[in-house]
């Protein structure tokens, strides 16, 4: 299907520019996207038939609605992110689209409900890419961002806002919304991780400071970002987020480690985690409950072990082929909408259909990881492997619980499980990544580097103030002002060091 | 940087592979054995949650029905017996984790519209939008016949039951004591687990269907068999003559064998049979010989399962037969219905409809019939003959025997109809010895009506009762109003049709 231009004669900007490779990407996007929603509409059918044998009413909306939607933000990256990767969006559609067939499965009202944080997710995936419409900007709010981040973190702590939910205290409440903040904190971090990495790697990794036999970091240089992320993690670990803080604590190590390019840093890294995994599983209950679970659930079958061994039932009924959409017992795993999506897609769609899930994210991390190699920029690299390594190893964490390969920790499966704070902020997540591999194709000379909305904006005024200026016969503003000519490459990125 | 990347993307694919493998791992390598774990009820709750159609007695009862609970319950149906304990001994239970009996569960896949012709007749109506396949059973048992049975047992414990000569369905099987599904089928585990566990150990053992499933011993019931089987080889007929004894010393013995209560008895065969001498029975069982009969004892159906199309049913049995030719006392006493021979009720009908049908006796059924949910037939039970043990001429001469105990024998106290419908009957009074310084005995009767053409064949045991030398319990006077009750029912009272 990549070989046929679906959009040939429409009008764009700057498309007699591109290379064939950058055109073709996005009409593999497009037909990516349509077969995502096509997918989703099918399974949708296929479930309702499945629990009340009667095709749902509304499928025909369903699908031109589902289509229209993916279609905007198809049309939208083709607009303004037209150098990115083509395989990401449609990615995310079709993770979000059969979490979103399984929530419906699940439970009628936490459907409606997802159906409008999807709309909000798209709005939010739009709102994004139109923003950030220079990767490297963000750099330059790194401690805006950070303290935006641990704002966040620190929110579900007060009391009056923070909420406890299921022993995690990760909940906020404003009015009627409840929300996660941790899964925005997360995103901000990675930012401020990448921009300061970025900036600093090369004196962190230089190692001046001698200590005994060990070569360290001058502590000024490494300080500030261990202090970042010991605070992130105290503040997890208090929250009783055990799965946000082993994946920020991964994100971090390996950051570190991509940026300094020193294997030491992994290497402390896992001392450090099976220090802090030891400590925690001495000191905590809920820690040891959680590991006891884990190597003996079927002593516990009937109470802490409830959850895992029916979430291995459902699997093992599901078989090789599944049950079949909307014909198995996913109900019987607690919280399957949430942490244990997993195992109902695994019940009902079989090895094969958990398979395609887990193949899903790895496709994910390998168009995000390629991004990063694309990329000439140390920060926009760091920040596509911060944001890839979010997903990957999010997923890795909660389907790894789900069947038993790790301790089950709480959080949630990205764009498949329900929740607005979880898929809006990977939908954040996702317009980085794509705004970064865009940003990439251009310095690869793929496409031309076109100024921004914004830049033409700012260009535009500049024209017509050096117009007036020119007419009142005074001197014209700096020429180091953006330019509308296609051919220059523009943007300041005071963070290119290579 | 790059290096670093690639290392990372090697990992992550390593983690994703390891992922894989975990998901195969519990899906298809230790899926046997996770399908097998006591505490998996993924299988049962798929069972449980379906639709399942309703259980229909022959005059139109619903007697097991799925109703459809509120939103948000934890199950979407729940199963319901509108009659209580009256039918549950012949539907059974479906329970979630207690598996399920009866007719719920061999016809489960029909209920829940499972059967192959269900599964193709339902994908025209897909389309259609009509989502219902499930199907539906309708019995041979007849509500008000089963409720008679019911009513002139009253309260006793003991079983009735009532089948059609010709075709070998079941009209009613009553046994008391019964229980009620609906106490616990949709009650908790632990509720559901007290319940059963309480009426496991209750007395009469009220789960189990005590009409097909326990057997008893018969008494002189059991001379029909012996004068069947007499008759069959030659050792009886018609003319034969017996003396008039108090006792006789059967061979291989010096211990003597009395009739009934010591009585003198003896004559023509219509004689004994009508006043149930037990010498000439004896006598009658010896000169056939064991190996005559075990032979005749097997071709009336005994020492094999009952061919009743519910699970689990009892086998009549002629007991111990290894080295009976040492033991002819036993065989003699066998003969009348004593020692090791037990009958299970239902077989006992099956005997008297045999002599009833010409000498044919019929394969039991419960389930008439099953049929989609548009109501067309997936099935129907047609009759089959399962034994024939009597030439039609001898099933005249025992026919004609029964009248005699009827009119003007063990069963004329009590046994005669109304409208003077002529009947056939046999009773018997099992003798199981002292207990508690007292007799005790099974009391039976087995009638058929009417005897020139007939319908129905009933048989009725009290077991377990005590009888006294002032109180004599017998079949004739005990069972014999039962029998008499529910054939005046379904031939002339209200059960006539």
């Amino acid at each position: 299907m990549t070989g046929v231009d679906l959009l040939a004669g429409v009008d764009e900007p700057g498309r007699r520019g591109d290379s064939p490779l950058a055109r073709s990407r996005r009409n593999t996007e497009l037909s990516l996207v349509v077969m995502a929603a096509l997918i989703t509409g099918s399974a949708y059918t296929i479930a309702a038939l499945g629990t009340n044998a009667e095709i749902p009413p509304g499928i025909v909306v369903f699908v031109a609605f589902l289509l229209g939607l993916l279609l905007f933000a198809h049309l939208v990256v083709r607009y303004v992110a037209r150098g990115a990767d083509g395989t990401l969006l449609p990615l995310a559609a079709l993770l979000h689209g059969i979490g979103f067939v399984m929530i419906t499965r699940l439970d009628d009202e936490l459907a409606g409900l997802q159906a409008t944080w999807s709309l909000i997710g798209i709005a939010v995936f739009v709102g994004t890419l139109l923003v950030v419409q220079r990767a490297g900007d963000l750099a330059r709010y790194k401690w805006l961002l950070f303290f935006f981040g641990a704002g966040l973190l620190l929110l579900p702590m007060l009391p009056g806002l923070g909420r406890n939910i299921n022993g995690a205290r990760i909940w906020v409440s404003l009015g009627p919304i409840n929300f996660q903040p941790g899964e925005f904190a997360k995103i901000a971090l990675a930012i401020f991780f990448a921009a300061y990495l970025a900036e600093r790697r090369e004196l962190i990794a230089a190692s001046t400071w001698k200590v005994g036999p060990l070569h360290l970091p001058e502590p000024r240089y490494i300080a500030p970002i261990l202090v970042a992320w010991g605070f992130a993690v105290v503040v997890m670990v208090g929250e009783r987020d055990l799965g946000s803080s082993l994946l920020f604590f991964t994100l971090f190590v390996v950051m570190l480690w991509v940026a300094t390019e020193r294997v030491g840093y992994l290497l402390l890294g896992l001392v450090l985690f099976a220090g802090a995994a030891y400590f925690s599983w001495t000191q905590f209950s809920h820690v040891q409950t959680r590991v006891d679970i884990w190597i003996d659930p079927w002593s516990r079958s009937l109470d802490r072990g409830y959850q895992i061994v029916q979430s291995l039932y459902g699997l093992s009924d599901g078989g090789l082929t599944g049950t079949g959409l909307g014909r198995g017992n996913p109900n019987q795993v607690p919280e399957a909408q949430n942490d244990f999506i997993f195992a109902s897609i695994g019940e009902e769609m079989g090895l094969i259909g958990g398979s395609a899930i887990i193949m899903s994210y790895l496709l994910i991390v390998g168009a995000g990881l390629r991004t990063a190699l694309r990329s000439d920029r140390p920060f926009e690299k760091l920040l596509a492997v911060g944001l890839t390594t979010i997903i990957g190893v999010q997923a890795f964490i909660i389907i790894g619980g789900v069947i038993k390969v790790v301790p089950l920790t709480g959080i949630t499966l990205p764009f498949v499980s329900y929740g607005g704070s979880s898929l809006i902020a990977n939908y954040i997540l996702l317009a980085l990544l794509i705004r970064v591999s865009d940003s990439a194709a251009r310095r690869l000379g793929e496409l031309p580097d076109d100024p921004t909305i914004s830049e033409r904006w700012r260009a535009a005024q500049l024209a017509r103030r050096n117009r007036r200026a020119a007419r009142r016969g005074l001197p014209t503003a700096a020429t180091d002002a953006p330019t509308i000519d296609p051919d220059a490459a523009i943007g300041d990125d005071p963070l290119a060091t290579s | 940087m790059n290096r670093q990347i690639r290392q990372l993307a090697a990992g992550l694919i390593l983690c994703y592979v390891v992922l894989f493998v975990a998901l195969n791992f519990w899906q298809v390598g230790q899926k046997e054995e996770l399908d097998a774990r006591f505490d998996n009820t993924r299988a049962v709750l798929r069972e449980f949650n379906k639709p399942r159609g309703p259980i229909v007695t022959a005059d139109g009862v619903v007697v097991a029905r799925s109703l459809t609970n509120p939103p948000g319950s934890d199950f979407e149906f729940s199963r319901d017996y509108p009659a209580g304990d009256l039918l549950s001994n012949v539907t059974g239970y479906f329970t979630l984790a207690f598996g399920s009996t009866q007719v719920e569960r061999e016809y489960g896949d029909v209920l829940t519209g499972s059967t192959a012709a269900q599964q193709i007749r339902g994908l025209g109506d897909l389309l259609g939008g009509d989502v219902d396949n499930t199907g539906s059973v309708q019995l041979t048992l007849r509500h008000d016949a089963q409720t008679a049975a019911r009513f002139f047992l009253a309260g006793r414990e003991g079983s009735v039951v009532v089948v059609e000569v010709e075709t070998g369905a079941v009209v009613a099987m009553w046994s008391n004591p019964s229980y009620d599904p609906n106490t616990f089928v949709n009650e908790d585990f632990e509720v559901a687990r007290d319940v059963i566990s309480e009426l496991q150990e209750a007395d009469g053992n009220p789960l189990l269907a005590n009409a097909y499933q326990e057997r008893y011993m018969p008494g002189s019931t059991f001379k029909m068999i012996t004068t069947g089987i007499g008759l069959e080889t030659g050792a009886l007929t018609l003319d034969s003559q017996f003396d008039r004894v108090r006792e006789w010393v059967p061979p291989q013995t010096d211990d003597p064998i009395q009739n009934y209560r010591g009585s003198q008895c003896g004559g023509d065969l219509a004689e004994v049979f009508r006043r149930s001498c037990n010498i000439p029975f004896a006598q009658t069982a010896v000169a056939i010989g064991p190996e005559g009969m075990i032979a005749g004892t097997r071709a009336w159906g005994l020492d094999e399962e009952l061919p009743i199309d519910l699970p689990r049913p009892a086998g009549s049995t002629f007991g111990n037969t290894t080295d009976l030719d040492q033991n002819l006392p036993l065989l003699a006493i066998r003969g009348f219905g004593q020692n090791e021979d037990q009958m299970v009720p239902l077989h006992m009908a099956l005997v008297a409809g045999a002599i009833a049908n010409g000498g044919q006796m019929m394969k039991p059924y419960v389930v008439d019939a099953t049929f989609d949910h548009n109501g067309s037939a997936l099935d129907r039970t047609s009759p089959e003959v399962w034994k024939t043990p009597l030439s039609p001429q001898n099933a005249s001469i025992i026919t004609d025997l029964m009248i005699g105990v009827a009119e003007s024998g063990t069963a004329s106290c009590c046994i005669a109809l109304e409208g003077g419908i002529p009947v056939a009957a046999k009773t018997g009074t099992a003798d199981l010895g002292l207990g508690g310084g007292v007799d005790q005995v099974h009391a039976w009767i087995v009638a058929f009506a009417p005897a020139d053409d007939p319908e129905y064949v009933v048989s009725v045991v009290l077991t377990n009762l005590e009888s006294t030398a002032a109180e004599a319990a017998t079949g004739g006077r005990l069972a014999g109003p039962v029998a008499k009750g529910v054939l005046d029912f379904l031939l002339t009272g209200d059960g006539a049709g």
